[in-house]
C-alpha cells in the first residue's frame, strides 16, 4: 500500500456523490461559471489527467476527503469525472473545485466567444498529443481493486488493504469459470459471501461510514438518472443494485487481470486500449464493460479514432460553421435547428446533469453540449440532419465521453450500426422492421403465428392474395413495428432500464448490429409468456362486435388480444433492470437457435428485405397504374368500403410491357423466400475449441 | 363495450403525449422525454346519456416531419384521430391542417373522426399576448372542414376529457347508424367485398 493511500480511504466516487448531493440538495449554489465545460470540451483522456494534475497540487491537504478526491478524482473521461466537471462550476465552496477551474483557460475563451473555437480546439490539440504523460507517483492507480464503481453503493465498506488480497483470490476463484463458456460465475455463492464478509463498515473511520448513509438516500443512479420510474420503485432498485454492484466489482477485476494478461497496463484506471477480438473478450464484453471505462471501449470498439483521426478539424469546423449561423440569422432556414431546440429539454429529463439547478435560468452544460452536437452532426450529414430519437443517442454517449468523441460517435452509430435507420424517409426503419420479422418467423414461431394471425385481420381482403402474402409484411408493416420502431431508432434507450441498456451497448460495439437483433429477439424470448397468455382460444370469425364492416375487425377477440400484446411488447422491457435477465436467461443459451444469429446473417438479411421491398414498390406501382386495387395501398380497405372514387379508366391506356414486367416483378416476388442459415457457424465452434485447448495447455 | 383506435398527430411539442398523460393517468409533468416512433395506451370513458362504455386504443406519434413515412402504420385503421396544434406556436396550426389533409386523401374513411385541439390555452390565460392562433380563426376552419374542434390544456385539463366525451359520442353514432343499416342490408358483407374487387384511384407509392 502506497503512502498516502492511509488516511481515511475514501473511493473517489463517494465523493463525488457527496458533492453530487450537496449540489443536488442545496438550491443555493448556482451553476453561474462558465468553466463548467471543462469536462464536456475534453476531446482526450491526456488533458483529464493533466488536469488533474495541476488541480491536485494546489490543494489543501487538511482535509482528507479533499487530499483523496484530488488523487483519485479526475481519472476517467466518464460518467464519474463528468460529475466532477460538473461541480467544479456548481460548488464553489469546494477549494479543489476552485483550483481546477483556474486552469482551463481554453475552455473559458470557448464558452464566452463562438469564434474562439478554433483556437481552442488547437490548444486542445496540444494537450492532447501529451496523452500518455506519466502523472506524479503520488497518484498512480494500478491497484486492481479500485474501482469508481465500488463506491455509489454499498459495497464501499471494506477495506481497500483487505480487498487488495481479496480481490486476487476473486479473481482466480473465478478463472476456471469464466473459461466455461456457459457456467455462470455470477451466481457463485461463495465469491459474494466473500465479498459479504470484507465488506464490513467497521474498517471505516466515522465520517465515511457517514458518507455511505448519505450515498444510500441517493435518488440517483451512479449515470445521474432518477431510480424510481413508473414501471420500478427506488425500493426494488436498491436491492437489485445490492446484488448487481457487486457483480459489477466482480466484473472489474477480471477485466483487470485480462488486461494485464494481455500486456495492456491500466494506468490510472483507465484503459485506452483493449485486446484484439476473441471468443474471451467477446465473453467479458457480454457480461459488461466496467462503467467507467465504457467511453474508452466503446471508442476503441467502434474505432472512433481511426475515424477522428481522418477528420481532424472536422468538428471544430463544424461549430465554427454553427456560430457563423447564428450570425447571419440564417438559422431559419434549417429546419433542424428548431426541432433540436424544442428536443434538448425533452432529453433525459429524469438525469440530473440534463436539469437545470432550481432558480437558475441557467441553461445546463449537457443541453449545450447536446445542441453543439446536434447542430453539428445536422450541418455534417444533411442526408440524416436531425432525426428525433438522436437527442437520446448523443445523450447517453455525452454521459461517457467527450463532446467530439460523442459527435464521432453518433456518426458511426448511425452509419455503421444503423444504416439509413434516421435517414429523411425512415426507410433504414422500416428494413430493420423488416428484419426483426423475419428473425422471429424464423427463431420465435409460436410468436409468429400470434403476429401473422393477427396481421392476416388487416390485410384479409387484399386481393392477389396468392402472389404477395409470402412477403407483403415486408412492405407493409403489421402494428408490432410501430412499438419496435423505437428500439432501433434509440438503440434501447427509454425502452429497456438503462443498465440493461449499457450492457446492449457494450455488445453491440464489439460485435457489431446483429446484437441489436439478437437482444430484440431475447426480450421477446423472455416476455413470449406473457405475450402468448391471452391469446385467442380459437380464432373464430363469429365472434361479431358493432364493428362489422370488415369481418377482421370485427373480431373482438382478436381485437383485445392485440391491444395486450402492444401493452406488454411496451412495459415489459421497461421493468427488465437487471441486465443477467437477458443474458443469463438467452444470451448465454448456446442451445437457443436464435443464438446462431451472427452479422453476416443481419447483412444478408438487410439486403434481402431491401430487395423486396423496393419490389413491391415496384410491383405496387405497376399495378397502380394498370388500374388494379392495389393490395399496398391505404386506402384500399376504407376507400372501397366506403364508396370511394373509382379509377379513371383513361389509365388502362398503358400498354402490354407494363403488364409484363408486372408478371415478372410478381413472379420474383413469389419465389423469394429468405433462407436462415442453420446449423453451427463453423467459425464460432473452432474458435471456441482453440480457445479451450490453449487454456487446457495453460493449466498444465 | 365498443372498442376504436385513435391516432394522435401534430407536430412535435404541441402537446401530444401531455394530452394523453393527462386523459389516461391525470397527470402533467412539465418535463417529459419526447416520444420516440410510437406509444401505445389505452382508457376507458363512459357516455354521459347511455352509459355506453367505450375503450380508445390509443396511439400516440413523434412529431418530427419525416415520422410521416411511418405514419400511414399508425393511422391505418384508425377510428378517430386527435390533431393536435399548441395555440401560442403560429407554425404548428399550419402542420396540423397539413396532416388533416394527409388522413382525408390516405386514409378515405367518411367515419373517421377528426377532431381538430388547440393545447397550452393555460398559456394564454396568463398572459394573451402569448396566443398566436385565435380562436375564432381555428374554429372557422374546423367547421368548414367537418371537424370537431376543442382548445385544451393539458397542464390544467381544462377540455381534455371533453374532447375523448365527444369523439366517443360521434363514433357510437357512427356505430348506431351502421347497425341499422345492417339490419336493412343483410348482405353487406358480400357487398362488401365485391367493392373490393373493383378498381379504384390510388395513390401507390404512398404506403410507408
Ligand atoms: N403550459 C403548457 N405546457 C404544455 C401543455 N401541454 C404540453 N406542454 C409542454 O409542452 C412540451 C411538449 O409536450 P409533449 O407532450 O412532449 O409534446 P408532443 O411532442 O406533442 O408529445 C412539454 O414541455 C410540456 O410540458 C399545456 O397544456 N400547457
Ligand atoms: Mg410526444
Amino acid at each position: 500500500m502506497r503512502e498516502g493511500d492511509m488516511q481515511g480511504y475514501v473511493e473517489p466516487s463517494a465523493i463525488r456523490m457527496k458533492v453530487s448531493k450537496s449540489f443536488d440538495d442545496d438550491s443555493s449554489l448556482s451553476k453561474n461559471n462558465s468553466n463548467v465545460t471543462s469536462g464536456d470540451f475534453d476531446s482526450g483522456v491526456g488533458m483529464n489527467t493533466r488536469k488533474n494534475q495541476v488541480a491536485s497540487q494546489n490543494i489543501t491537504m487538511n482535509n482528507p476527503i479533499y487530499s483523496m478526491k484530488a488523487k483519485f478524482g479526475i481519472r476517467s473521461p466518464s460518467v464519474p469525472n463528468f460529475q466532477d466537471s460538473l461541480y467544479s462550476g456548481n460548488n464553489n465552496s469546494t477549494p479543489i473545485l476552485n483550483n481546477s477551474r483556474r486552469f482551463d483557460p481554453g475552455i473559458n475563451k470557448n464558452e464566452s466567444n463562438n469564434m474562439d473555437t478554433r483556437k481552442y480546439w488547437k490548444e486542445n490539440a496540444d494537450v492532447d498529443s501529451a496523452k500518455e504523460t506519466p502523472i506524479d507517483n503520488n497518484k498512480t492507480h494500478d491497484d486492481p481493486a479500485m474501482s469508481v464503481i465500488d463506491l455509489y453503493n454499498d459495497d464501499d465498506g471494506y477495506s481497500r488493504n483487505n480487498r487488495s488480497s481479496m480481490g486476487h483470490q476473486l479473481e482466480d476463484y473465478h478463472l476456471e469459470s469464466d473459461d466455461e463458456e456457459d457456467e455462470d460465475s455470477e451466481n457463485n455463492h461463495e465469491s459474494s459471501e466473500m465479498l459479504a464478509a470484507v465488506s464490513n463498515a467497521e474498517f471505516l473511520p466515522k465520517s465515511i461510514t457517514l458518507n455511505r448513509k448519505e450515498l444510500n438516500t441517493e435518488h440517483c443512479d451512479r449515470y445521474g438518472f432518477k431510480k424510481k420510474n413508473n414501471y420500478v420503485s427506488e425500493e426494488t432498485y436498491n436491492a437489485w443494485w445490492e446484488d448487481y454492484s457487486g457483480y459489477c466489482i466482480r466484473r472489474k477485476h477480471k477485466w483487470l487481470l485480462l488486461l494485464q494478461k494481455s500486456g495492456l497496463p491500466v494506468h490510472n484506471d483507465i484503459p485506452v486500449r483493449f485486446p484484439p477480438h476473441s471468443e474471451k473478450l467477446k465473453r467479458y464484453v457480454r457480461k459488461g464493460i466496467p462503467a467507467e471505462w465504457r467511453g474508452n471501449a466503446w471508442w476503441y470498439f467502434a474505432r472512433g479514432q481511426e475515424k477522428l483521426n481522418k477528420n481532424k478539424d472536422v468538428y471544430s469546423n463544424l461549430l465554427l460553421k454553427m456560430g457563423n449561423l447564428e450570425d447571419e440569422t440564417q438559422k431559419g432556414k434549417i429546419q433542424d435547428l428548431d426541432v433540436i431546440e424544442r428536443d434538448l429539454n425533452r432529453t433525459f429529463p429524469d438525469n440530473i446533469h440534463f436539469q437545470k439547478e432550481a432558480f437558475s435560468t441557467k441553461e445546463p452544460v449537457m443541453i449545450k453540449s447536446l445542441r453543439r452536437v446536434l447542430v453539428a452532426f445536422s450541418l455534417y450529414n444533411t442526408k440524416i440532419g436531425y432525426c428525433q430519437s438522436m437527442n437520446f443517442l448523443a445523450g447517453l454517449l455525452l454521459l461517457f465521453m467527450d463532446e467530439e468523441k460523442t459527435f464521432w460517435m453518433l456518426v458511426i452509430i448511425t452509419s455503421r450500426y444503423l444504416p439509413g435507420v434516421h435517414n429523411v424517409n425512415l426507410e433504414g426503419v422500416n428494413i430493420d422492421q423488416g428484419v426483426l420479422l423475419l428473425c422471429i418467423r424464423e427463431y420465435l414461431p409460436e410468436l409468429w403465428t400470434e403476429i401473422e394471425s393477427s396481421y392476416n385481420g388487416y390485410t384479409k381482403n387484399t386481393p392477389n392474395n396468392s402472389a404477395n402474402s409470402k412477403n407483403l409484411f415486408l412492405l407493409k408493416l403489421p402494428p408490432i413495428t410501430l412499438c419496435t420502431a423505437s428500439w432501433f431508432m434509440s438503440c434501447f434507450i427509454g425502452v429497456l432500464p438503462i443498465e440493461t441498456t449499457l450492457r446492449i451497448w457494450d455488445c453491440m460495439f464489439y460485435e457489431d448490429s446483429h446484437f441489436l437483433f439478437k437482444a430484440s429477439l431475447a426480450i421477446f424470448k423472455i416476455c413470449e409468456p406473457d405475450l402468448l397468455k391471452g391469446k385467442p382460444s380459437h380464432r373464430s370469425f363469429s365472434q361479431y362486435s358493432l364493428t362489422n364492416t370488415k369481418q377482421h375487425r370485427s373480431n373482438a377477440c382478436q381485437d383485445d388480444y392485440d391491444m395486450q400484446m402492444f401493452q406488454v411488447i411496451q412495459t415489459f422491457p421497461k421493468t427488465i433492470i437487471d441486465p443477467n435477465d437477458i443474458f443469463e436467461k438467452v444470451i448465454f443459451k448456446r442451445r437457443l437457435q436464435l443464438n446462431r444469429l451472427d452479422q453476416n446473417e443481419i447483412d444478408k438479411c438487410r439486403k434481402y428485405v431491401a430487395v423486396q421491398r423496393q419490389k413491391h414498390k415496384n410491383y405496387d406501382d405497376i399495378i397502380g397504374k394498370l388500374g388494379n386495387t392495389s393490395p399496398f395501398d391505404e386506402k384500399s380497405d376504407e376507400q372501397n368500403l366506403h364508396g370511394g372514387k373509382f379509377i379513371d379508366n383513361s389509365i388502362n391506356i398503358l400498354g402490354k410491357d407494363l403488364k409484363m414486367t408486372s408478371e415478372m416483378v410478381n413472379e420474383a416476388l413469389s419465389s423469394e423466400v429468405y433462407d436462415f442459415k442453420r446449423g453451427f457457424s463453423g467459425v464460432n465452434w473452432n474458435n471456441s475449441i482453440k480457445e479451450r485447448v490453449k487454456h487446457m495447455r495453460k493449466k498444465k | 363495450m365498443l372498442q376504436f383506435k385513435l391516432v394522435l398527430l401534430g407536430d412535435s411539442s404541441v402537446g401530444k403525449s401531455s394530452i394523453v398523460y393527462r386523459f389516461v393517468k391525470d397527470s402533467f409533468d412539465e418535463f417529459r422525454e419526447s416520444t420516440i416512433g410510437a406509444a401505445f395506451l389505452s382508457q376507458t370513458i363512459t357516455l354521459e346519456e347511455n352509459n355506453q362504455v367505450i375503450k380508445f386504443e390509443i396511439w400516440d406519434t413523434a412529431g418530427q416531419e419525416r415520422y410521416k413515412s411511418l405514419a400511414p402504420m399508425y393511422y391505418r385503421n384508425a377510428n378517430a384521430a386527435l390533431v393536435v396544434y399548441d395555440v401560442t406556436a403560429p407554425d404548428s396550426l399550419m402542420k396540423a391542417k397539413s396532416w388533416i389533409e394527409e388522413l382525408k386523401k390516405k386514409v378515405g374513411n367518411e367515419e373517421l373522426v377528426i377532431c381538430l385541439v388547440g393545447n397550452k390555452v393555460d398559456i394564454c390565460e396568463e398572459d394573451d399576448t402569448k396566443r398566436k392562433i385565435e380562436f375564432e380563426e381555428a374554429k372557422d376552419w374546423a367547421n368548414d372542414e367537418n371537424l370537431l374542434f376543442y382548445e385544451v390544456s393539458a397542464k390544467t385539463g381544462y377540455n381534455v376529457k371533453e374532447v375523448f366525451q365527444k369523439i366517443g359520442e360521434q363514433l357510437y353514432e357512427y356505430k348506431k347508424a351502421e347497425q341499422a343499416n345492417k339490419g336493412t342490408q343483410d348482405n353487406s358483407n358480400i357487398t362488401s367485398n365485391i367493392r373490393l374487387q373493383e378498381p379504384q384511384a390510388s395513390n401507390p407509392t404512398s404506403c410507408c
